[in-house]
């Protein structure tokens, strides 16, 4: 098969979605062109920006990182340590290694460090390792990126992700998550920082696709804590649907994000009373801003919590919460040894 | 162990290896495997293959998934 661009290479990458085929180089230039596109559309970023770059080792944040340094937007990567045993630090290593190899030195949170590392804090209070993790990790891109005067966060989240996200939110009918729900978070007062995903219209086979072929040594193994992670479930629905109708995808989320979309605007987008995450649920909620700001949605700006500075609309965050819990639990749990 | 007559599919993230008979095409490979096409990006070295490419006996592949969780 040759590609459809040069008409002279041998195609490396088939997209039936765009009914193409590319050699490396001409899809390399599909593929940029792609992110740029959106990132355009949507207004994610400026040229003046200085965007934080979450970087976990997998695919999507390694390639996002690559895509927007070519393109020349100012950036810094973050790195989370989640703490589990093996797999973080192959995953730290992947990022440490990469961010090397082009020059850069990445900024790393370890959990353990901070006393919640997502094994043991899931553990103590009894709750999803995925809905903690995104607690966590929600909290310490805003802070980092408050703190080192960023102007937006990029996470890697592609077009499976937010369809797999949005399929997720409709069939629970979540009003106050699809009213959320877009590739660009606005800054919001009380310090939190403007997030974007500037990778919502390529999906996760043209990144994985992308990074082999640019040579990125991203980690290829799942977290070992996502196993059963519902998203997983809305990804393979709308695989097998993409497989027989390829174009369903894009089709899906762009029809979403249009403007007229009277999901997005009109008497839907009041804020309901919905928004808590249905069971399973967790990982495809944008926790910081759903539950912080639907705590506030009776009026009133947030304030800084009492804990810790970080915006929110209740006395502590959401953070702070989650750490105190962990903090007693650990506490009870000695007590009851030392008996 | 190499064997000259036979394509081995390396399926990495079910740290799985198959012996296969070739040569063949990568979709037909996949089928034998049980693997969704569009969940994985198929290597060869250096080179990624589409779905439609003959593998020939001897070869090795290496089949990786493009899902993440969580």
């Amino acid at each position: 098969m040759k590609c459809k661009r040069c008409r002279r290479a041998e195609a490396a990458v088939e997209l039936p979605s765009h009914h193409a085929a590319f050699c490396p180089d001409c899809f390399f230039i599909f593929f940029r062109r792609q992110v740029t596109e959106g990132i355009r559309k949507l207004r994610l970023l400026a040229p003046e920006d200085r965007v934080l770059v979450c970087v976990s080792g997998g695919k999507d944040s390694l390639v996002l990182w690559d895509v927007l340094m070519d393109e020349g937007y100012e950036t810094d990567g973050l790195h989370i340590d989640l703490g589990i045993d093996g797999y973080s630090d192959r995953s730290k290593g992947k990022v440490l290694a990469y961010a090397a190899s082009r020059g850069k030195t990445p900024i790393v949170v370890e959990l353990a460090k901070e006393g919640i590392p997502i094994p043991e804090a899931a553990r103590c209070v009894r709750m999803q390792e995925c809905s903690i993790c995104g607690t966590v990790k929600r909290y310490f891109f805003n802070r980092i990126a408050a703190e080192g005067k960023f102007t937006v966060v990029a996470t890697g989240h592609n077009l499976d992700d937010e369809t797999a996200r949005l399929l997720g939110n409709l069939l629970h009918w979540q009003r106050g998550h699809l009213v959320r729900q877009h590739p660009s978070l606005p800054e919001e007062e009380g310090g939190l920082v403007r997030k974007v995903k500037p990778l919502w219209r390529v999906s996760e086979m043209e990144t994985a696709a992308y990074g082999f072929l640019k040579g990125i040594d991203y980690v290829t193994e799942e977290c070992p804590l996502s196993f059963d992670a519902t998203s997983l479930v809305y990804k393979e629905a709308l695989s097998r649907i993409e497989d027989r109708m390829p174009g369903t995808r894009i089709v899906f989320y762009q029809g979403f994000l249009d403007p007229s979309n009277p999901l997005r605007n009109g008497p839907w987008a009041a804020p309901a009373a919905d928004a808590a995450p249905m069971p399973g649920d967790a990982p495809v909620v944008d926790t910081m801003r759903a539950t912080e700001v639907d705590a506030g949605k009776n009026g009133g700006a947030p304030q800084a919590c009492a804990s810790c500075g970080a915006p929110t609309y209740a006395e502590t965050c959401s953070f702070c919460r989650l750490k105190e819990r962990v903090r007693k639990a650990r506490s009870l749990r000695a007590a009851k040894v030392s008996r | 162990m190499y064997n000259e007559f036979m394509i081995t599919v390396r399926l990495s993230q079910k740290k799985k290896e198959l012996e296969l008979p070739g040569p063949r095409r990568v979709m037909d490979l996949l089928a034998d495997a049980g693997v969704r096409p569009t969940t994985v990006i198929v290597t060869q070295g250096k080179k990624l293959l589409t779905k439609d490419h003959r593998v020939e006996d001897g070869a090795t592949i290496d089949v990786t998934s493009v899902v993440s969780g969580g």
